[in-house]
């Protein structure tokens, strides 16, 4: 009961603390938000546009990019500007139409396309892409232009020709199929891999940094005050461990709730979703105490905090999909309790498991949570009866 | 003046002692910004998209090895990576293991279904975790097709016009070859320079602007502490002007900045091969980046009622202006609103300073960053001043 009450003034300090309120509960949110924005519609390179002309040609070759799903086209109306953009990586590859393509292509001349690229190689591998479309246009463009040179036709009679004859030759076509099970099914909504990434990140980062609150209470002499009154120094330790554990698992539902109100996030089977919550806020727990216990000087700990938390976040996976590590990090992720958290995450939400099939990923967690809350309940009775 | 630098000198020691402008400052974005590399290192780096394709050629016919030759010489430019498999098995195999993106399978009888104008297709089948590089290996396919397509509907278009068959006699009798229907038009390569960072420069610079808002907290709050501790009012009635104990704790705020910043900047260049550009360039966008720090952090302090208040507010301020920055992950590439709020940032001025910078530009290719991150500067640092002041007489 003590323990209980100890655990809940921990709660409520944390709870009362204004700065508290932007870290723990509004600033998740918003970086969900941002991360689904920047990235959650996935990477297609864009193709940056800039027309000399407004001829009927120039229209068909940007109707031509834009119907290719691959990349993303945008118009330039300044040419300085789509270089700066291909310079500064807004876009890929840059395309140039002449002033006066239709006018060349109508003499018979060859039709010079700019194509800006940088020396990186992305923008040279996006020719394909650019060239495709290009050719595409200027084939009964050709067509005509070969006819008109070998008979008395004009152009625009041989292109006519050839416009409607271009239906009826049977060219090569190309079919394109996709084999293998998608590593992020398109079912995936465009929040589901930030939500569960962020709720893993800053439940352990709350969770480390409630040791500065631990210092605190040490060095204000709060934790000798309650020693000098009949509780045991179990009822404390299991206290502070219950305060830890309370925040982290606050601000865990507090996200999955959330997330899934406003951005109708999919967490999969819901008790196979709290568990993991449950055991990754215990190991938090641990490892934040487990600082409490060992530093003596907050701001140094909430450095530290930041940097560990933000450290093991990135080499679990939290900051970037597990699946795209090379095989080598992908076993160093699993050092961290994080990577075995994303993984059951994985299994709930992708492959629609249950909290049979996480399992394993619970079992790891609970021998995390085991022995860092041990090691900083035997750290913490030490710091707080030393004399 | 001395009174500033004698408080500056004392804050300094006061900090060194104390190990948290260590960790803040170097130890934090050190550790931070090697951990991103290694893990994201590898997914930025590299040359451009890693195209890897395949291809299984089972016509051999002129047509099929004019396709095949087409995707060598692109492997030999570097534009993709080329593996050619004999049978199918192979390719499949390859495919599921990743080893290649996607691949294409040119099927028995593809010239002769040309030639007697019945329709052929050639396959590319590719990873569905890939869908970028099948259409782009898709692309390489439908321009070649394109090509041969172009010359087929010259001479058709031709005969047509005549009132002729297309046979091969009529072709024989055109002056011209119809492969040349294809070719009008050139793409000619105009190369751009490189105005973006490299991995590991982009997350050293990243973690180290992201962190020295945190870093020169240190010393502007140092002012609020003094006065929960009571000192603030004995240096008050000490005979030195209000200026230069404002002043002193700016000059510790500006001086742990640079020390930050200077030791990160050599550091990460020694450690992870960070390109930082033109030693000058670098050396006025950290100054004007201090400069800014210290202006905001020192506005922060200027409203805040205790040291505990202006922690807490200045980490806000310097995470939410951190990661809109683009400290973390670029911010706003695609355009839109999120590209323009991201330069209401000092960071994201700085960021781009550094990009302005790399590929070996001279050093005044950082001017116009440095003057966008002076503006921030001068008008925090004002108002910040103002405020003090204010604060101070009462």
């Amino acid at each position: 009961m003590k323990a209980l009450s100890i655990g809940w003034v921990n709660l409520k300090r944390m709870i009362r603390e204004r700065s508290n309120i932007f870290f723990v509960f509004i600033f998740p949110i918003a970086l969900v938000l941002l991360i689904g924005i920047q990235f959650g519609s996935g990477f297609a390179p864009g193709i940056g546009v800039h027309r000399g002309d407004d001829s009927p040609l120039s229209d068909q070759v940007v109707a031509a990019l834009e119907a290719d799903d691959s990349v993303l086209v945008s118009q330039f109306v300044e040419r300085e500007d789509l270089v700066t953009a291909v310079e500064r990586g807004t876009v890929q590859a840059g395309v140039l139409l002449p002033d006066g393509m239709q006018t060349a292509a109508e003499g018979g001349e060859a039709v010079e396309i700019g194509l800006i690229s940088r020396p990186d190689g992305t923008g040279t591998q996006l020719q394909s892409v650019i060239g495709s479309a290009v050719s595409q246009v200027m084939t009964p463009v050709g067509a005509a232009q070969f006819a008109a040179a070998e008979t008395d036709a004009t152009f625009s009679e041989s292109l006519g020709v050839a416009a409607e004859l271009s239906e009826h030759v049977e060219s090569i076509d190309v079919s394109v199929t996709t084999v293998g099970q998608a590593t992020f099914p398109t079912s995936l909504g465009q929040f589901d891999l930030g939500a569960s990434s962020q709720l893993v990140l800053f439940v352990f980062l709350t969770a480390l940094a409630g040791s500065s609150a631990l210092i605190l209470t040490r060095q204000l002499g709060i934790s000798r005050r309650m020693l000098s009154t009949p509780t045991p120094i179990r009822s404390i330790i299991v206290g502070e461990s219950l305060g830890r554990f309370g925040t982290a698992l606050v601000q865990g539902l507090y996200i999955m709730v959330l997330t899934l109100i406003i951005f109708q996030v999919n967490w999969g089977d819901p008790i196979g979703a709290i568990l993991i919550l449950i055991l990754l806020a215990a190991v938090g727990a641990g490892a934040g105490m487990l600082m409490g216990a060992t530093f003596r000087n907050d701001q140094q700990a909430s450095g530290i905090a930041v940097m560990v938390a933000l450290g093991l976040a990135a080499l679990g996976g939290a900051m970037f999909p597990l699946d795209l590590f090379s095989p080598t990090m992908q076993q160093i992720a699993h050092i961290t309790p994080h990577a075995w958290a994303l993984d059951g995450y994985a299994e709930l939400v992708r492959q629609g498991g249950n909290t049979l099939d996480v399992l394993p990923e619970l079992g790891v967690l609970a021998a995390y949570a085991a022995v860092l809350l041990s090691l900083a309940a035997w750290r913490l009775r030490v710091a707080i009866t030393e004399p | 003046m001395p009174a500033a630098l004698r408080i500056a000198g004392k804050d300094l020691r006061l900090r060194i002692r104390d190990r948290s402008a260590f960790i803040l400052g170097i130890l934090a974005p050190l550790v931070l910004s090697y951990i991103f590399f290694l893990v994201f290192g590898p997914a930025t780096t590299g040359s451009g998209l890693g195209l890897e394709f395949g291809v299984i050629d089972e016509d051999r016919s002129e047509i099929s090895m004019s396709f095949t030759s087409v995707l060598e010489s692109a492997d030999a430019e570097d534009v993709i990576e080329l593996t050619v498999f004999d049978e199918r098995a192979a390719a499949d195999g390859a495919l599921e293991e990743g080893d290649v993106d996607a691949f294409f399978s040119i099927p028995q009888g593809l010239e002769q279904a040309v030639f007697s104008n019945q329709s052929a297709t050639i396959d590319v089948i590719g990873d569905v975790d890939a869908p970028n590089s099948t259409q782009i290996a898709a692309a390489f396919a439908e321009r070649f097709s394109s090509g041969i397509a172009a010359s087929q509907l010259a001479v058709v278009t031709t005969a047509s016009v005549e009132g002729a068959q297309a046979t091969p006699d009529f072709i024989q009798s055109l002056s011209q070859d119809p492969s040349v229907a294809g070719m009008n038009y050139v793409l000619t390569d105009q190369t751009a320079s490189t105005k973006q960072l490299d991995a590991p420069t982009f997350f050293a610079a990243g973690m180290a602007v992201f962190f020295l808002f945190f870093t020169v907290q240190f010393g502007v709050t140092g002012l609020l502490e003094e006065d929960r501790d009571g000192t603030l009012a004995r240096l008050m009635a000490a005979p030195i002007p209000r200026a230069s104990v404002v002043g002193g704790k700016a000059i510790v705020s500006f001086l742990l900045g640079v020390i930050s910043m200077g030791v990160l900047a050599v550091a990460t260049s020694l450690l992870m091969n960070a390109s930082w550009g033109a030693p000058l360039g670098v050396a006025l966008l950290v100054i004007s980046g201090v400069l800014a720090a210290v202006g905001i952090m020192g506005l922060v302090a200027s409203v805040a009622k205790t040291p505990e208040g202006a922690g807490n507010l200045g980490s806000i301020i310097a995470v939410i202006l951190g990661m809109l920055g683009g400290t973390f992950f670029p911010v706003g590439a695609g355009g839109g609103l999120l590209a323009s709020l991201t330069y209401l940032t000092p960071h994201a001025w700085f960021m781009r300073g550094l990009a302005d910078l790399s590929s070996g530009a001279p050093w005044t290719d950082a001017l116009p960053a440095t003057g966008a991150i002076m503006v921030f500067a001068v008008v925090t640092s004002l108002l910040a001043v103002v405020l003090l002041r204010r604060r101070l007489q009462t």
